[in-house]
């Protein structure tokens, strides 16, 4: 190989590597000091920095009441998701039921079908009952979406889990709810919380499904930044932008914390 | 670990309750909603192919059909060809560093796929910092339209896919043998030769997972080519909107989505067959 040749190899993968860790971080870094310009036009470096964008998200109604809607509504997912996903997973990690590999798959099927597809058929059901545009068919829809990932973390959680200390509990005469509760639980608090972080964000950051059931009054914060891109070109868009990033980096941070302390366990 | 009485602990009956509520939520919320769809497209007061038909001599069908394929493929393989030496460079660090790295590729995951569209619009538009550069270079006669078009929603798709792709591939690289490397070292061979003869071909599962991962959730995309692309640009699921809320034909609605639905169908099932390919829908969600 020649000289040349060599140096190219051996600088290639770094480069292409921090060119793309570059595009990849950009476009959420970019919208902080897009959201501190004065909005006459969407520029990057802003000429004079204000807070102008700010002020008319949290006096806006429509802005920061779509924020409280959607915080609501993760809220609620996350709490349902943990109430349904948790029985569930235990259940599934220590009976022997028939057509579990099924009952899986089933349940991670959320996670495999087109956002739209189902974005569509929660639209189709909800037309007729009336139910488009309402709190609660978001709630239903939301948590359906955000299953999975509870799944997902308790069940990594359930697979660290020593089985042995359950049967310990269950010989000295403790019952099988109490076990639940006493043994198990605290020992998934990391995958539960985890869990739980993971559901908030995927409601809190879900847009297709979203757009379809609901409506003027219950619009999420995703909801009205996509019609504000797509519609009205609002400059708000880069602070609503940014405390959704804020937002979302700080639960994603949460959720990669948990993570590790589990897997340190 | 996994003995007898780690899968018997609790009778069939309890874990049945347990797992009731959960099912209960998705045959209603989630198996209910795709019946109805399926249904929808067959059922017009009557039994009727009428939405089939149309589809299939629909040319705006086939022209979304085709815009979605290519769109799709070349932000597939160029995520690919970017992914991969990104994951060749995660699996080279340090345990200690690659958490670090992670982070840059797994922070922007993250974010939310509207303020990473709304950024690149920003970057990327005609006083955008990449014209400003190009601008700069060039002397100001260089100035790319780079935004509401192929190109745009291209971009936008390939940032939002790459983790992905860098996760899959990532995985097959980690699960090798160091040893097999090194061996081939010590009998003589070259860097290049060490690639091409031991680490690509014993990454490939992780690259054919990662094309099928990245072509399924490129042909459902919708938000990207909404925001980024042309008006030349719509793909499957821009054209399902259109049906539902433009010109509120349910039937052809659920048609397309019967379409979109066997399309994926078939690509996360061959997905379950490459081997591995469950453990990186793991690591990917």
């Amino acid at each position: 190989m020649t000289r040349p040749l060599r140096i190219a190899a051996v600088f290639f993968v770094p480069v292409v590597a921090w060119a793309c860790y570059l595009f990849l971080l950009l476009p959420s870094v970019i919208v902080f000091p897009i959201s501190f310009g004065t909005g006459g036009e969407f520029e990057f470096p802003p000429r004079a920095l204000s807070l102008g964008l700010y002020q008319q998200f949290f006096t806006d109604a429509a802005w920061w009441g779509a924020m409280m809607q959607s915080l609501m509504i993760a809220l609620m997912t996350a709490l349902a998701t943990t109430v349904l996903g948790l029985p569930a997973a235990y259940a599934l990690q220590r009976a022997r039921l028939s057509g579990a590999g099924l009952i899986n798959g089933f349940i991670m099927g959320p996670l495999l079908v087109p956002v739209i597809v189902l974005g569509l058929g929660l639209y189709l059901q909800f037309a007729p009952w009336n139910l488009l545009n309402r709190d609660i068919s978001l709630f239903l829809s939301h948590t359906m979406l955000a299953v999975p990932f509870m799944m997902i973390s308790v069940g990594a959680s359930l697979r660290h889990l020593d089985p042995t200390l359950e049967n310990a509990a269950l010989i000295m005469g403790a019952s099988k709810p109490a076990i639940f509760f006493k043994v198990v639980l605290p020992q998934l608090k990391a995958g539960i919380a985890a869990g739980a972080l993971f559901a908030f964000l995927i409601s809190f950051d879900e847009v297709i499904v979203a757009y379809f059931v609901t409506g003027p009054e219950t619009q999420t914060l995703p909801v009205k930044m996509y019609s504000a891109m797509r519609w009205e070109l609002s400059p708000v868009i880069a602070a609503a932008s940014t405390l959704v990033t804020v937002f979302s980096i700080l639960l994603a941070i949460g959720i990669m914390m948990l993570q590790r302390k589990e897997e340190q366990r | 670990m996994s003995s007898a009485s780690d899968v018997s602990f609790l009778s069939p009956r309890s874990a049945t309750l347990l797992v009731a509520p959960l099912g209960a939520l998705l045959i209603l919320f989630f198996a209910y909603p795709l019946v109805l769809t399926v249904w929808q497209s067959f059922y017009e007061g009557g039994f009727t192919l009428r939405a089939y038909a149309e589809l299939a001599t629909s040319t705006l069908f086939y022209k979304v059909l085709r815009t979605t394929f290519v769109i799709s493929l070349t932000a597939t393989l160029v995520s690919l060809f970017i992914g991969y030496p990104v994951a060749l460079h995660l699996s080279r660090q340090s345990p200690r560093r690659r958490t670090f790295y992670l982070m840059l590729v797994m922070l922007p995951f993250w974010t939310s796929i509207l303020v990473k569209s709304f950024a690149l619009t920003v970057l990327l538009g005609h006083s955008g910092i990449v014209n400003q550069a190009l601008g700069f270079i060039s002397g100001g006669t260089i100035q790319f339209p780079m935004v509401f078009n192929r190109f745009g929603a291209i971009v936008g798709m390939i940032n939002y896919l790459l983790p992905f792709m860098i996760l899959s591939v990532l995985g097959s690289l980690l699960a090798q043998d160091g040893n097999l490397a090194r061996a081939a070292e010590v009998m003589g061979a070259g860097p290049f030769r060490i690639f091409r003869q031991v680490t690509l071909p014993l990454s490939m599962p992780g690259v054919i997972a990662g094309i099928i991962i990245n072509f399924t959730l490129s042909i459902g995309m919708y938000i990207t080519p909404a925001l980024l692309g042309g008006r030349q640009d719509m793909m499957i699921a821009n054209l399902i909107d259109f049906y539902t809320r433009q010109t509120l034909d349910w039937p052809m609605a659920s048609a397309i989505s019967v379409v979109l639905l066997l399309i994926s169908g078939a690509l996360v099932t061959i997905l379950g067959r490459v081997r591995g390919g469950a453990g990186v829908m793991g690591v990917a969600s």
